[in-house]
C-alpha cells in the first residue's frame, strides 16, 4: 500500500482535542494515518496546518466528513520555507498532478494564516506557478480542481499589533504548503446545528455543541452501538451521539433535568429537533451510586460531564448524618405525596471519578470507552493525578485539557482493555481504597474540587465565569 | 419509552432485595408502538444479553406473540425482525414496574421510569 501525504488545515480551537480526534475517527473507520515523525508525540498542534500520510483518498473525505477540527485537507504537492523550495518540490511531483494539465477546470486560491497578502503579491504567487502549464479553463465557481497555496506566518498579535499595518511583514512567512483541495471539512457546521441557545430544550447545565460533538468522536459513535450517560442532565451529549447513528441510554439522579416543564421529557423535545428521537432508548431517574442495571457488559460507550459539585451538585442519596433515621410519621409524609425527593449528601470528586472507572469496567464491553471531563487546578494538575483513579484492565487513551485559567477541565478517554467480567463496583470507600494502584497514596488536583473552586484556588480568584457544573 | 429492552435490564435494587427482583411487574401500563430504526448487528450483540424468558412474557402480558418461547438457536431475517419489534417498539408511558419480591413501585411518568429509592431503602 503506498501511503501519500496531506495538508490538513484545522480549526485553531481545542488544540488539544485535535490528535485525539483524529486518532478516534480513524480507529472508528479503520483508517490507517501515518504521522510524519512516525509518532504522535512530536505532533505541534500550535498551527493549523499539519502533514499526515493516508493509503487513500477515500480516507481523506472520511476524515474531513466526521472531525469536527478538520477545516479542509489537500493532497500534498510541496512545502518549504522558500518559493524556490515549493517549485522544485512541486516540479518533483509532477506525476501527481499532471493528469490534469489537458482540460481540467480549476482555480487557484493563494491564502495566509497570522497575515493578510496584499491582492497584487497574491497574483505574482499564482504566475510562479505557470511552468505547470495546465491548458483546463480557469472556473471560479465550480472547476473540478481547487489549488490551495498557504502562507503560515508568526503569530504577530501584540502590544502594537493595531498599530501595524495589515499587510506588514508581507512575505516573511515560515513555511509554505502547496497542493490540491481534497475535502473541505463538513463536520464543523453541526457545531452550528447543535448550538445550545437553538435548542427547543437546554438549561443551566448543558454542555457547550463543538464539545459535545468532540466527546460524542472520542467515543467512536456509530449505528449499532449502545452508548451511556448516566449523568445525563438536559443530554447535551445524548444529542450528538445519537447524531452520529448510536443508540443512547440516559439517566440522572435528577428528574427535573430530563423533563424541564413540559409532559414531552426536554431530553426527548430536543431529540425531536434533531431527528434522533428514536436513537434515544430510555431516560430513567436514578442515583448511579444505587443503580438498577441488571448486568454488566453492556455499553460500547460511557459518555458524560460529571457533576464537579459547583453548580449542579456532585451528589449521591443519603444524609450526611448517617446514623439519622426516619420516624414512621416521617415515612408515611414523605411516601404518600408524589413525586418523592429524597434527601441527598455531597459526592467528593476524587471519589465518584474512581468509582466511575470502577463501574464502567464493569457495565463496557471488552474494547469500550469511557469518555469524561475532569475539572481540575491548572497549577497543581500532575500527570499522576489520572493514575489515581484507574484500575486493573483500564487504560488511558487521551487526556485533553480545556483552560479556563487557574482552573480547567480534561477530557479523558480510557478504555477497557480486558475482556475479563469484573463484579459492580460497591461505590463505598472500602472499594476505593483497595484499588491496588500504583498511585493509590498520591492526592490528585481535582480532590475536593468543589472546595478549592469556591476558595479561589487560594492563588486568586476565579478570573473567568466560564460555565461549570 | 421504558421499552421492553430497558424493561429487561431494569432489576429491584432496594436494600436488601436480591433475589426474585427481576423481572419487575408491568402495572397499570399505557402502551404505545412507535415505529424505530432496524439495525442487525445491534440486535445480534445484544441477544446474548437478553433474558429471555423475561422478555417473552413481558411482550405477551402487552399483546405481542411473536417470539418464540425460547430462545432459537438460528437468527433469521424474520426473527430479527420481530425480535427488533418487540425490544424497541413497544412503549410503555405511563403506569409502573413493580418488583415481584419486595413489592417496590417504580412509577413512570411521561415515558420515564422513577427508579429512585427512598432513603429507608437504601444500603
Ligand atoms: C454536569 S451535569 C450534566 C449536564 C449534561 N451534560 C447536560 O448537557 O445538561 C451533572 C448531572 O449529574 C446529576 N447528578 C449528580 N449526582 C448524581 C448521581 N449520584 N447520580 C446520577 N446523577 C447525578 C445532576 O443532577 C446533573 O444533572
Ligand atoms: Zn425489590
Amino acid at each position: 500500500m503506498t501511503i501519500s501525504s496531506y495538508i490538513f488545515v484545522f480549526a485553531q480551537v481545542h488544540e488539544e482535542f485535535r490528535i485525539p480526534e483524529l486518532l478516534s475517527v480513524s480507529e472508528l473507520y479503520n483508517i490507517s494515518l501515518t504521522f510524519p515523525g512516525g509518532d504522535s508525540t512530536y505532533a505541534d498542534v500550535s498551527t493549523p496546518f499539519m502533514i499526515f500520510g493516508l493509503e487513500c483518498e477515500e480516507h481523506a473525505h472520511i476524515l474531513a466528513r466526521r472531525c469536527i477540527l478538520v477545516k479542509s485537507i489537500h493532497e500534498l504537492y510541496a512545502t518549504g520555507k522558500t518559493y524556490d523550495e515549493i517549485h522544485e518540490q512541486n516540479k518533483a511531483s509532477k506525476h501527481l498532478w499532471e493528469k490534469y494539465i489537458q482540460d481540467t477546470s480549476f482555480k487557484f486560491k493563494v491564502e495566509a494564516y497570522n497575515h493578510s497578502i496584499p491582492q497584487r503579491r497574491q497574483k505574482e504567487v499564482v504566475v510562479a506557478f505557470s511552468y505547470m502549464g495546465w491548458l483546463g479553463k480557469i472556473d471560479m465557481k465550480n472547476p473540478e480542481v481547487t489549488l490551495y497555496c498557504f502562507e503560515e506566518y508568526r503569530d504577530k498579535r501584540g502590544s502594537s499589533a493595531s498599530l501595524r499595518h495589515r499587510h506588514e511583514g508581507d512575505g516573511d512567512f515560515i513555511q509554505v504548503y502547496f497542493g490540491r483541495l481534497v475535502a473541505e471539512g463538513t463536520a464543523r457546521h453541526l457545531v452550528k446545528t447543535f448550538d445550545v441557545k437553538k435548542r427547543s430544550y437546554y438549561g443551566n447545565t448543558s454542555m457547550e455543541a463543538e464539545i459535545s460533538l468532540l466527546m460524542a468522536n472520542q467515543t467512536l459513535a456509530s449505528p449499532g452501538k449502545l452508548i451511556y450517560d448516566p449523568f445525563v442532565g438536559t443530554g447535551s451529549m445524548a444529542h450528538t451521539t445519537a447524531h452520529f447513528g448510536a443508540f443512547v441510554y440516559g439517566s440522572d439522579i435528577d428528574g427535573r433535568q430530563i423533563r424541564g416543564k413540559d409532559n414531552t421529557p426536554g431530553i426527548m423535545r430536543a431529540a425531536s429537533q434533531y431527528g434522533v428521537s428514536e436513537r434515544i432508548i430510555d431516560l430513567c431517574t436514578f442515583d448511579l451510586t444505587k443503580n438498577p442495571w441488571r448486568c454488566g457488559n453492556l455499553f460500547d460507550a460511557i459518555l458524560t460531564d460529571p457533576p464537579y459539585g459547583v453548580r449542579a451538585g456532585a451528589k449521591r442519596l443519603g444524609r450526611k448524618n448517617e446514623s439519622w433515621r426516619p420516624t414512621e410519621k416521617f415515612l408515611a409524609n414523605r411516601l404518600e405525596g408524589e413525586p418523592y425527593v429524597p434527601p441527598t449528601k455531597p459526592y467528593e470528586l476524587s471519589a465518584l471519578a474512581t468509582d466511575l472507572v470502577l463501574y464502567a469496567r464493569y457495565a463496557l464491553k471488552p474494547g469500550g470507552r469511557l469518555v469524561f471531563f475532569l475539572p481540575t487546578v491548572t497549577e497543581e494538575y500532575e500527570e499522576l493525578d489520572l493514575q489515581t483513579m484507574l484500575c486493573e484492565g483500564m487504560e488511558v487513551v487521551a487526556n485533553s485539557l480545556q483552560n479556563f485559567g487557574s482552573w480547567g477541565r480534561r477530557l479523558i478517554t480510557i478504555r477497557k482493555k480486558t475482556s475479563q467480567s469484573f463484579p459492580p463496583p460497591t461505590f463505598d470507600a472500602s472499594a476505593r481504597e483497595s484499588l491496588e494502584n500504583a498511585a493509590a497514596s498520591h492526592t490528585p488536583a481535582h480532590k475536593d474540587f468543589r472546595e478549592k473552586y469556591f476558595s479561589g484556588f487560594k492563588r486568586d480568584t476565579p478570573e473567568t465565569s466560564q460555565p461549570v457544573s | 419509552m421504558v421499552r421492553l429492552i430497558t424493561h429487561n435490564l431494569l432489576a429491584c435494587h432496594a436494600k436488601g432485595c436480591t433475589t426474585n427482583n427481576f423481572p419487575l411487574k408491568l402495572q397499570d401500563v399505557v402502551v404505545e408502538v412507535r415505529e424505530a430504526e432496524f439495525n442487525a448487528d445491534f440486535l445480534r450483540g445484544f441477544l446474548p444479553r437478553i433474558e429471555w424468558t423475561a422478555l417473552v412474557n413481558a411482550a405477551k402480558e402487552l399483546g405481542d406473540t411473536s417470539l418464540p418461547l425460547e430462545m432459537p438457536e438460528m437468527v433469521d431475517d424474520e426473527f430479527l425482525k420481530n425480535l427488533h419489534h418487540v425490544l424497541l417498539e413497544i412503549h410503555v408511558d405511563e403506569g409502573a414496574m413493580v418488583c415481584p419480591n419486595c413489592g417496590h413501585k417504580y412509577p413512570i411518568m411521561n415515558g420515564i421510569p422513577n427508579m429512585l429509592l427512598a432513603e429507608h431503602e437504601i444500603g
